[in-house]
């Protein structure tokens, strides 16, 4: 899918060109002197081949700057994630703005209004949802868990039915540690692309390496970094280090302690696999001080996203981020502080930003609140594109041929030609006069209720049939082994 | 005006101030002074003010875990020159808690831990990651009145479970109370493995402990 550009997408207002280069020379002293905490053998052996100091009993990483330089130096300034039908093809770092989803624990069922904890049909939803919203260019979980499923497979199922469901690229997170989720979840990708080989060619999962902060790198991701790289799939490295918390509470600080960790994520994934595909991610909260929530819908929140942003331009790789509110449920906080955190991210050049549907900081979602993000990533896309300066544009002729008065533009096919492409029309936002609306009229989150019962009445699977079956056939002899 | 009331004064703002190194101090110089005033007057005096003062949105987090590090300190202090003067120090209760096996989360567990030993009672932090039968183990050994457990990992949570199965085994689970809290753990959750009480959120844990303890 074609995602929003504009000239001005990539600059970040956060932080300088040299600022960038005084927390990059501080990353590089904190990795040089105090490194990096690595429980797993096989992390501590990559680091030690690509040549970093390896001490106190092994559990004790130190990476020089060299090393550092060397690891950018092979990875690719771009890659796809590619939609299992090429209209849903995503390019991540070339200057284009993406928008994906993110759901919850929790929903608001949309036929009955109750709260609820989420469910499998839940999760069909969700990704029949994505498929469906022209601006949502792919998913995160198409809900957070299955609370009708075990958890040993849980995590099975979820990929399952999303794969069912949606021909729209993913993303992958840990989820439950259960013996078997690396190894099953990667051959339920595989059956979705066709095969292995074309799961390596066409990758359709963007994966997730995380930090253990501060500054751990962790067994559990060390399996999922060997088996997406392995599997061929591109991985966003990051830390969910969370401001005053597990990080500093100066953005300066938590800057360098986010680079930090995911240099350290670099230098391990291109020490395993040199070329491979990756980028950075945010996903830094700060702590809330009153009630030790982790916020995400703060000003400080998609500032530091901003920053990280600005660092992975300035080390040569893409940057994709998490976008929410505080908010638990659809309201006017909601609507400011993803719609501010979002533009915020489209001009720093964030090129993927899973926000679509969630609300309650990655804890709840709503069907209806996907139906507004999907407006709101309109009106983002719309405002990035800036004014594009051409002669047909500028419309000299045009203007000298209408004006001065009793001249009109409404009857000109110049008017008709442009409007569609300059003025966003939106969907569900009132344009109403004010008399008009008076008398009466739906309330817009009605409006979005209406939309997302229409699409989950009528939007049908685009997953082939015999796929479809593939898949049920693993997630039933998953399910055999595992929980019968 | 009673006897050593400034003193105790600022034994109390060192507390407020989250000022370890000059409440060790004043310990030091107070080492004359009884030590169960000092704790009632001095340090629980402070640490009552930042209970106060965090409820009334005065101060926040930071400040409270600052006061109850502080609070730690000084108790420790003092514990020992209770201990030698022969008397005994009443306390609101003994927690052992910790954040279960397969979990690294540490933050909400460690909040719980500052708010309840701004509340008076004594905690003995395991830190995360921590086997089932360590908590049994520190039960037993610290004479717990309640064992909290939490985890942020839908599928660690199933640990709590097993701690209180091993309690039962041990034959101590009727001698102390089982708490439990971490987003994916509900009251039905905790009714299931048979906890006493789930705290949803750190203020909640501390209510819940005041009507388990009865105290």
């Amino acid at each position: 899918m074609e995602g929003f550009t504009g000239k001005r997408v990539g600059s970040c207002f956060a932080i300088t060109d040299e600022e960038c280069k005084q927390i990059h020379e501080t990353v590089v002293r904190v990795l040089e002197k105090g490194g990096m905490r690595c429980d797993d053998p096989r992390a501590a052996r990559l680091y030690e081949k690509v040549g970093c100091k390896v001490e106190d009993d092994r559990r004790l990483i130190k990476i020089p700057e060299q090393v550092i330089q060397n690891a950018f130096k092979t990875c690719p300034p771009d890659f796809m994630i590619y939609g299992r039908d090429a209209k849903n093809d995503v390019a991540i770092g070339k200057g284009e703005v993406h928008f994906a989803t993110v759901t919850g624990r929790y929903l608001r069922d949309i036929r009955t209004g109750e709260r609820r904890k989420v469910t499998r049909q839940d999760a069909i939803d969700g990704a029949r949802m994505a498929d469906a919203l022209e601006n949502v260019h792919g998913l995160y979980k198409s809900v957070m868990w299955l609370y009708d499923e075990p958890p040993l497979i849980n995590s099975q199922i979820l990929v399952g039915e999303m794969m069912k469901n949606s021909t729209k690229g993913m993303t992958w997170v840990y989820n439950t540690g259960a013996p078997n989720e690396v190894p099953d979840l990667i051959r339920i990708w595989q059956i979705a692309a066709g095969g292995a080989d074309e799961l390596k060619k066409k990758p359709h999962v963007l994966g997730h390496v995380i930090i253990n902060p501060p500054r751990v790198v962790d067994v559990n991701y060390t399996d999922w970094m060997i088996g997406f790289a392995d599997a061929g799939l591109p991985i966003t490295v990051y830390s969910a280090t969370m401001a005053g918390a597990t990080g500093p509470a100066t953005l300066a600080g938590m800057m360098v302690q986010v680079i930090v960790e995911t240099v350290a994520l670099v230098v391990l994934t291109q020490a395993y696999k040199p070329g491979h595909p990756l980028c950075f991610c945010s996903f830094n909260p700060s702590m809330d001080m009153r009630t030790g929530l982790w916020s995400f819908g703060n000003p400080e929140y998609s500032t530091i996203g901003s920053g990280i942003a600005k660092m992975a331009q300035f080390y040569g790789v893409p940057c994709v981020a998490f976008g929410n509110t505080d908010s638990c449920d659809t309201d006017q906080q909601t609507a400011y502080e993803k719609a501010m955190i979002l533009f915020n991210y489209a001009l720093a050049g964030i090129s993927l930003t899973w926000t679509l549907g969630g609300t309650a900081g990655f804890n709840f979602c709503t069907w209806d609140q996907m139906v507004l993000d999907n407006e709101v990533a309109g009106f983002i896309g719309q405002y990035v594109k800036g004014i594009r300066v051409d002669a047909e544009r500028l419309s000299e002729e045009l203007i000298l041929k209408v004006g001065p008065l009793p001249g009109s533009y409404m009857h000109e096919a110049h008017t008709r030609k442009w409007y569609r492409e300059e003025f966003l029309i939106p969907e569900l936002s009132n344009r109403e006069f004010f008399e008009t609306w008076e008398r009466g009229h739906t309330e817009l989150q009605e409006k979005a209720k209406a939309k997302a019962l229409e699409i989950l009445d009528t939007h049908e699977s685009p997953v082939a049939p015999e796929i479809q079956k593939e898949i049920d056939d693993y997630l039933d002899h998953v399910r055999k082994r595992d929980v019968e | 005006m009673a006897e050593h009331s400034d003193y105790f004064d600022q034994v109390a703002q060192t507390v407020v101030d989250c000022d370890k190194d000059a409440c060790l101090r004043l310990l030091d110089e107070g080492i004359d002074i009884d030590p169960l005033e000092t704790l009632e007057k001095g340090l629980g005096k402070g640490i009552r003010q930042i209970g106060d003062d965090f409820g009334t949105g005065k101060v926040f987090l930071p400040e409270l875990i600052g006061a109850a590090d502080v609070m730690k300190a000084g108790v420790a202090v003092l514990d020992e020159r209770i201990k030698a003067s022969g008397k005994t120090r009443e306390s609101q209760g003994k927690i052992v808690i910790g954040t279960v096996k397969g979990d690294i989360h540490d933050i909400g567990k460690s909040v719980v831990a500052s708010m309840l030993q701004a509340n008076g009672y004594d905690v003995v932090d395991l830190g995360i990651d921590v086997d089932i039968t360590e908590f049994v183990k520190a039960a037993q050994e610290h004479k717990a009145d309640c064992v909290g457990m939490s985890s942020l990992l839908t599928l660690a949570i199933e640990n709590m479970g097993v701690v209180i199965q091993e309690l039962k085994d041990a034959g101590v689970r009727d001698q102390v109370k089982v708490i439990v809290g971490g987003a994916p753990v509900t009251q039905e959750f905790a009714d299931e493995i048979g906890a006493d009480a789930f705290g949803y959120d750190a203020s909640d844990a501390v209510k819940k402990m005041k009507t388990l303890l009865g105290k």
